[in-house]
């Protein structure tokens, strides 16, 4: 206890993090002065048109995936319920004004639309957790329908930090972090009446294949009007 | 009656499906379906039905509504899809809020539906398809071509709105099933292998890349080579796999191979390919025998190694079934076969020396017809010559144990009667123990011959053979009396506690040693002398070299008391039809080498040990 037990090479190494962690908090581009790469690229700096290939694949997947397992759902549980005709597909994202045809999308200024991008994002990221979870629950649920859910969440989350990186970017302002629609429907994923449950999964699945259309061919837009130049 | 009935009742119900079918020609009007072709605009169909034709005509309203409304709406645009259509244009499309449509009268709703436009995507066909010769093969049979096309100009791919992929199908002009390509999502496409002599029928179709559905077929492009100029004219029919030639060359192919390998003097390789199919061998029998059928001297061979067998010190199992009697070492010294020869004539009839014994592995080897090979066998185990010389000498032989005979008439007729029973109590300590309890109640009655037989044994040679120390001009065989002096040894306790047998026709070394360390001393120089005697044109070699050496001292031959006694040797050369050149078995034995087989030295061996 009488021994500090620090010989001078500790001294020293100790003395070397500090200055580190007093540079890094000092100055406030603490994440550009040290730029965090992503795994496995070369070189620190991704073109714009790298980021935007890898979001457009992440994106056209996550649409692939909830296609999918909507139209397992529909065949194992939604038979003979009548689901269909009770669907109002009222999804928790519809209070956000998005393009709705194409003429739409090509008025919308670019910025603004990556920030709806970016909401519908966050908005679906909640949900998507609790599907996850969920999902397990019910009776007897397909391995298949179980692994993409999980499989969706996390490439969501994947496409959140790279439409993030795409952001920051694209944005010579301030970024806006304020479009967000919570979500509200766990209650309905844990009814104890199935047939009501399974209504509640039904519309989510539903409402996620549509959201993630959405989100795919608006990258997918954007990609054509600013990497090619609407000459894709 | 019940089949009649059966039968009733079908064509009842055949009569009313009928009757029902005609009711329901009256079809109701329903919606077919309701496409996008690229997701801007969309399209409702419907179908009449026979309603249509009884009712006041076009009463048909397709109304709509979409999910954040209330009221139904009347369908826009009738006619720019056709007939019984509804198109809605690019105002009133959202691509993502689901509408509902319904196809009603004033009266009645006959149909609806509900969908989003993003779910009803079907793309129009390609356009403008072309393709271009990539290149031909060599012989101008198979061509490769580039097929191009347009994506539907409706769509707008240009600014990403829709991204489609497409598929390719193409076909022989007079075939009917069609090959098919993966989707792809670029506008051209490679078809390799095509025969210039055909003509093609290639067709396109898209869909939109997440969907299942794909829109309409494109028209039809032809491809012919013929066109332009390559088109193989006499290039008849494709060349198939010349399967006849392959099997043709394969098949010499191997034969050339294989007569090769045979005739090649390589032996590896021959090893190798084809390994050598083992051959039976056993010890001392030149397969050269078998093979020219000496039947004769196989037999005698075999003979010998069988008996032989049975007198070896070596662990063979059915050696087990031969009468053994160990336990008494006395009785192992009991007849030798010279004895029996000199006793009697009955035992000369015996193809074996008493065949009685039933379970000795003598037994097997009784061959009725070689009745005299026996003896000479055992002398002519390890050497492939003469058997008949032998049996020459085995006739001498018994001639002169004659003369010893008579010293020993009084008890040898004693022992003629009870050597057949002995004769093959030849001593193999490991296996005597398994006989010696049915050996003792045989041994019993014969306790008194028992001493007389070891008497006998003292002052006869108690070997089953004796070493032909000679043969006179008169052909007569001197056999070595050095055996006589065994005697002394047999009744010494040295040797008396071993499973040493007088009766062996070969001794094992190791025992032999033990036996003539004690008394080897005496023993070799009379014995040497007596081998030195030479009358009649055969040489040992042992006998050769005690003649050039001193007489006197023992022999370089004999030079350690190891030395086994030379009772007899195998043959070296057959010089003449009268002489022998006996291999030395005096010789210096090392310990290892000759407890594996068990009795007697074969040239190899000797070779070895000979510097």
């Amino acid at each position: 206890v009488g021994n500090l037990g620090l010989n001078s090479k500790g001294q020293k190494s100790l003395l070397l993090v500090a200055l580190l962690v007093s540079h890094m908090l000092l100055t406030k581009e603490g994440v550009t002065s040290l730029p965090i790469c992503p795994k496995g690229s070369v070189s620190c700096q991704l073109s714009l048109e790298e980021l935007f290939d890898r979001a457009v694949k992440l994106s056209h997947y996550i649409h692939f995936l909830s296609s999918e397992i909507f139209n397992e759902f529909d065949e194992r549980y939604a038979q003979g319920r009548g689901f269909i005709a009770k669907a109002v597909n009222s999804c928790h994202t519809a209070s956000l004004t998005t393009p709705e045809d194409k003429e739409q999308a090509q008025q919308i200024h670019h910025e603004d639309l990556l920030n709806l991008i970016l909401g519908v994002l966050r908005s679906w990221n909640d949900p998507l957790i609790h599907l996850a979870s969920e999902v397990q629950r019910i009776k007897e649920a397909p391995e298949t329908i179980l692994w993409k859910a999980v499989e969706i969440e996390e490439q969501n989350k994947r496409l959140l930090e790279g439409m993030e990186k795409i952001v920051g970017r694209v944005h010579s302002g301030v970024v806006e972090n304020d479009i967000y629609t919570p979500w509200d429907g766990l209650p309905s994923l844990q009814l104890a009446d199935e047939d009501s449950r399974l209504f509640a999964f039904y519309n989510l699945l539903h409402c996620l294949r549509r959201d993630s259309h959405k989100i795919d061919n608006y990258l997918k837009v954007l990609k054509c009007r600013l990497i090619h130049d609407n000459n894709c | 009656m019940d089949l009649r009935h059966l039968l009733f009742t079908l064509a009842l119900i055949c009569a009313n499906d009928s009757l029902s079918a005609s009711d329901d020609i009256l079809q109701r009007p329903q919606i077919s379906k309701c496409r996008s072709p690229e997701m801007e605009t969309f399209s409702c169909f419907w179908t009449a039905g026979n309603f249509y034709n009884l009712t006041v005509p076009r009463i048909l309203q397709l109304l709509y509504k979409k999910s954040n409304e209330e009221d139904w709406k009347e369908c826009p645009d009738y006619i720019t899809s056709g007939q019984n259509s509804c198109y809605f244009n690019a105002s009133y499309t959202s691509v993502w809020t689901p509408y509902c449509v319904q196809l009603a009268s004033k009266k009645e709703v006959y149909d609806k539906k509900c969908f989003s436009v993003d779910e009803i995507v079907l793309p129009d066909p390609p356009v403008h398809l072309n393709w271009t010769l990539l290149n031909t093969s060599q012989t101008g049979i198979h061509g490769d071509i580039q097929v191009r096309w347009d994506p539907p100009p409706t769509a707008d791919v240009r600014k990403g709105w829709i991204t489609l992929e497409y598929e390719l199908q193409y076909k022989e002009v007079n075939e009917t099933k069609w090959n098919e390509l993966k989707p792809r999502l670029s506008t051209m496409a490679p078809l390799y292998s095509l025969k210039t002599a055909r003509d093609y029928e290639i067709r396109i179709r898209s869909r939109q890349r997440t969907s299942e559905k794909f829109g309409e077929f494109s028209e039809i492009l032809y491809v012919s080579f013929s066109q332009i100029g390559i088109g193989c004219d006499h290039c008849t029919e494709e060349v198939e796999f010349p399967w006849f030639l392959v099997v043709v060359f394969g098949v010499c192919g191997l034969a050339v191979t294989v007569i090769s390998i045979m005739l090649s003097k390589q032996p590896r390789l021959k090893m190798l390919i084809f390994p050598p199919v083992p051959v039976p061998k056993i010890k001392g029998i030149d397969p050269d025998l078998l093979k020219k059928g000496k039947l004769d001297e196989v037999n005698s061979i075999l003979a010998c190694h069988d008996s032989y067998k049975a007198q070896l010190y070596c662990d063979d199992l059915w050696v087990e079934f031969i009468e053994l009697d160990i336990e008494d070492p006395e009785e192992k010294n009991r007849a030798s076969d010279t004895d029996r020869l000199l006793s009697e004539d009955d035992l000369k009839s015996h193809s074996c020396l008493g065949t009685k014994d039933d379970d000795s592995g003598r037994a097997s080897c009784c061959e009725p017809d070689i009745p005299e090979t026996d003896f000479s066998a055992s002398d002519t185990c390890d050497a492939t010559s003469d058997s008949d010389q032998f049996k020459k000498a085995t006739e001498k032989e018994e001639d002169l144990l004659c003369l010893e005979r008579q010293d020993n008439d009084e008890s040898l007729p004693d022992l003629a009667s009870t050597d057949p029973q002995h004769q093959h109590r030849n001593t193999e300590s490991e296996n005597s123990s398994v006989w010696a309890p049915f050996e003792d109640s045989v041994e019993s009655p014969h306790l008194s011959v028992h001493t007389q037989i070891s008497n006998q044994n003292s002052l006869t040679s108690t070997d089953f053979y004796a070493q032909v120390s000679d043969i006179t001009p008169a052909g007569r065989v001197v056999l070595s009396p050095g055996q006589k002096s065994k005697l002394g040894r047999a009744q010494r306790e040295g040797c008396t506690e071993q499973n040493f047998t007088m009766d062996n026709t070969y001794f094992c070394e190791a025992d032999v040693k033990k036996c003539i360390a004690v008394t080897s001393q005496e023993e070799n120089e009379p014995r040497v002398q007596e081998q030195g005697y030479n009358e009649d044109g055969y040489f040992t070699t042992e006998s050769l070299t005690t003649t050039v050496a001193n007489l006197g001292a023992p022999t370089a031959a004999a030079p350690s008391s190891e030395m086994p006694v030379a009772d007899y040797t195998s043959i070296h050369i057959v010089q003449s039809p009268q002489g022998l050149v006996l291999n030395a078995t005096a010789l210096p034995v090392p310990d290892k080498e000759f407890n594996v087989s068990c009795g007697y030295v074969s040239t190899d061996q000797l070779n070895k040990i000979m510097p």
